[in-house]
């Protein structure tokens, strides 16, 4: 009787010729996440399966495959050889001891010389033997063992469907850039974009010495905490003091925000073309703060050719935090160090401003010469 | 690096590192071990004790235990002697004792807070007005962290006896230990002192006590170290440092205080008074200098002045809930002032072109503020 977590797949099997390829990515994103710890790792027909792994890694095993995206839902139980003892045998090992239950076969291996109905019950009856206190109940049961009688002689036991993280393998969908602030909205935007099976790479600004280095360092721990689910292992970041200064210094205060979030965009164009991001990334919601709203919006599009992905874009503020708590962000999220830069903050941010008068403003500013000395500010920092 | 963040902590005397090593690496025993060994250390601790007990009270009268900081000094003496009807503290104090005063409401204990003049020192009538028959505890700060006022805790302890007798008085000392020169009277009960702060290690601090005043209970339970009031075992290396970093304090106590004071006039000479307003008294303690850069940011400046090579203090850390010191806005100051305070505070070693140099580098880093 040998331990084993299945691996069952989503969306995968849907895209017909690209089956293979998106299987390939999968599996690796799977020994990527797996990564450390003692096991095997092989596909079957529809499913992967983890083997040859340690008792006491099981728990951690199964945390980590429920954050890859890809896994429709996973199950520890067993692999027995396909003879009507071990299975009964297997059976009565992940079998519950009391309350009712109904055991439940898949026949993958329709040679097989039991029929679905045959085996349940004639495996149902031996657990009721067993165990006194069951009872069955094939309606509404408390407990089921399934049975899934594969192709290649054996057999897979098990008690439970964990839910995974669903969504596509992350590498299948291109490369996106998300701009990470380290508030709460901009890592669930990576999340959401990784689960459609992004790869996300990581750009966030500060504006040292008004920000602090411990801000910095929350961005950090925040992409770590993500990168387990999106992939990744660098942040990027670039100061963009220097771009505030001036606005604050030339430019209308009422636009500042909006004139900063133009350079960010342009800035992260670039940052995406050095690593191959084919789209941004933003944590935006539609009306959530004064730059969110429509016109902000515009006004930042109209500076690069990219196109900005908005995943959070039609969600409430709710919806978002209970998120970040499911992703495990929302605790760093909320440490209080993002709001360091208020020095710049208007006290009265245009709310629907316009492109016309955005662009004269701007034209105060040497937006070339900024953008590339910002870029000269550009360092990575590792998250492993 | 110019450092002229020394109220926040202080490097760590070389000369007291030297001399304390040998209770690092070859005196390293337990001093409540019975053989030779721990006899050396625990002789190390009570000459130690003696000693910086006599830097500031007779030692017939007064007697001192080891703890882990000034915060843990200040902790027992609230929690020990604040047990019922009310407790008087000002608005000026540390955290240390502005919390465990707090604390002392869910405890059954009224706290009452004094307010503080423009400068940071308590206004003693208004301290006094509030001490009834019921008072058990009376806290004023010796020296204020943020602003260097001194309190004159000799006489404030003086009259709040006279009003009543069995009221406890403690004092947080630890900006003036080792840097304004200080008898404690028989009025004064508890005093707090701690080592980081001149030239020690962060992680040693005690508390004075007057013998025969009300008595003390323990914080951590366990061995029965320092006479029961303090267990675990003591940080004999930690203490060793405290000691001869004090004798070195104390040698030049008053010389260094009026060298001081001369940079701290000097500093606030160099400034630009278009720049800067002043918060600190001229008659306060000689190590601090705090001042304001009105409606600029505290902490980016501390930030700009470190790249630039001096490292200062500002009036508060940067948490968007709590932007603003809690003390200075009980001082009164508007909040354009609370944005850009900065707390210039000296060791003995600093130099007169050091500072000189760091009035120039603040100046420049307030020009310069907003680009």
């Amino acid at each position: 009787m040998e331990k084993v977590i299945i691996i069952r797949y989503a969306e995968i099997h849907l895209k017909g010729k690209n089956r293979g390829y998106f299987e390939r990515v999968f599996g690796v994103n799977l020994e990527k996440a797996l990564k450390g710890l003692r096991h095997e790792l092989r596909r079957t027909s529809g499913r992967y399966l983890v083997t040859a792994f340690r008792e006491e890694d099981a728990e951690e095993l199964c945390a980590r495959i429920a954050r890859v995206f890809g896994v429709h839902s996973y199950s520890v139980g067993v692999r027995v050889p396909n003879d009507l003892e071990s299975i009964a045998a297997a059976a009565m090992s992940v079998s519950p001891q009391s309350g009712t239950f109904k055991v439940d076969t898949h026949r993958a291996d329709k040679r097989y010389p039991m029929t679905s109905p045959e085996l349940n019950a004639e495996v149902g009856a031996r657990l009721l033997a067993s165990f006194p206190a069951l009872k069955v109940d094939v309606r509404a049961p408390q407990h089921t063992v399934f049975l899934d009688i594969r192709e290649d002689g054996s057999a897979l036991v098990f008690g439970m469907f964990c839910e995974g993280a669903g969504g596509m393998p992350v590498g299948t969908s291109s490369k996106g850039l998300l701009l990470i602030s380290g508030g709460i909205d901009s890592p669930v935007a990576g999340y959401m974009m990784a689960k459609r099976g992004m790869e996300v790479k990581y750009l966030h600004f500060h504006s040292y010495p008004y920000t602090n280095e411990q801000a910095r360092d929350k961005v950090i721990v925040l992409a770590r905490i993500l990168s387990r689910y999106t992939g990744g292992d660098t942040v990027a970041t670039v100061k963009v003091t220097h771009i505030q200064e001036e606005i604050h210094k030339k430019c209308a205060a009422e636009l500042n925000v909006t004139l900063l979030r133009r350079f960010m965009f342009r800035i992260a164009e670039r940052v995406a073309a050095r690593q191959g991001a084919k789209c941004l990334i933003t944590g935006e919601s539609l009306g959530q703060v004064a730059s969110q709203t429509m016109e902000g919006i515009t006004s930042s599009n109209a500076v690069v050719r990219l196109p900005v992905l908005r995943p959070l874009i039609g969600f409430d503020k709710e919806e978002i935090v209970a998120r970040a708590k499911k992703i495990g962000t929302y605790e760093t999220s909320v440490l209080p160090y993002e709001d360091c830069c208020t020095v710049f903050l208007p006290e009265f941010p245009a709310i629907k401003p316009k492109l016309s008068y955005i662009e004269e403003e701007e034209k105060k500013l040497d937006v070339e010469a900024l953008v590339a000395e910002a870029l000269g500010t550009m360092e990575e920092f590792p998250l492993r | 690096m110019i450092y002229l963040d020394n109220a926040a902590t202080t490097r760590p005397s070389d000369g007291a590192l030297v001399h304390a090593r040998q209770y690092l690496s070859e005196c390293y025993f337990n001093p409540s071990a019975g053989y030779h060994g721990g006899a050396e250390a625990a002789r190390l601790l009570n000459k130690a004790r003696a000693y910086l007990t006599e830097c500031i009270a007779d030692p017939a009268q007064f007697s001192l235990i080891f703890t882990s900081c000034g915060s843990e000094a200040d902790n027992q003496a609230i929690f020990s002697t604040a047990r019922r009807g009310n407790a008087v503290t000002t608005s000026g104090e540390h955290a240390a004792v502005f919390e465990s005063f707090r604390e002392l409401k869910n405890r059954g204990v009224e706290p009452r807070f004094a307010p503080v003049r423009a400068d940071g020192s308590v206004d003693a009538e208004a301290l006094l007005q509030m001490v009834d028959e019921k008072t058990s505890l009376v806290s004023v700060i010796h020296v204020n962290n943020e602003t260097g006022a001194v309190n004159d805790i000799v006489s404030i302890a003086r009259r709040v006896k006279e009003k009543n007798p069995r009221t406890v008085f403690m004092s947080d000392g630890v900006q003036a230990f080792g840097k304004i020169g200080v008898r404690l009277s028989k009025d004064i009960d508890l005093y707090c002192i701690s080592a980081h702060k001149i030239g020690g290690l962060k992680g040693t601090g005690a508390l004075v006590r007057r013998k025969g005043c009300a008595a003390l209970l323990p914080r951590i339970y366990g061995g029965g170290q320092e006479g029961g009031l303090r267990s675990g075992t003591e940080n004999v290396f930690g203490i060793a440092c405290f000691y001869y970093a004090a004798q070195e304090k104390f040698a030049s106590l008053e010389a260094d205080a009026a060298r001081l004071k001369g940079y701290r006039e000097r500093l606030w000479e160099a400034l630009d008074k278009e720049l800067f307003v002043r918060i600190s008294p001229a008659d306060g303690s000689a190590y601090i200098l705090t001042v304001s850069a009105r409606g600029r940011r505290g902490e980016a400046l501390q930030r700009m002045l470190w790249d630039a090579g001096v490292a200062v203090g500002t009036g508060s850390a940067c948490n968007s809930k709590k932007p603003h010191s809690r003390v200075l806005q009980a001082c009164g100051y508007p909040a354009d002032v609370l944005d850009g305070v900065l707390r210039v505070s000296f060791c003995s070693s600093n130099t007169r072109e050091e500072v000189l140099q760091a009035a120039k580098l603040m100046n420049e880093a307030v020009r310069r503020f907003g680009g």
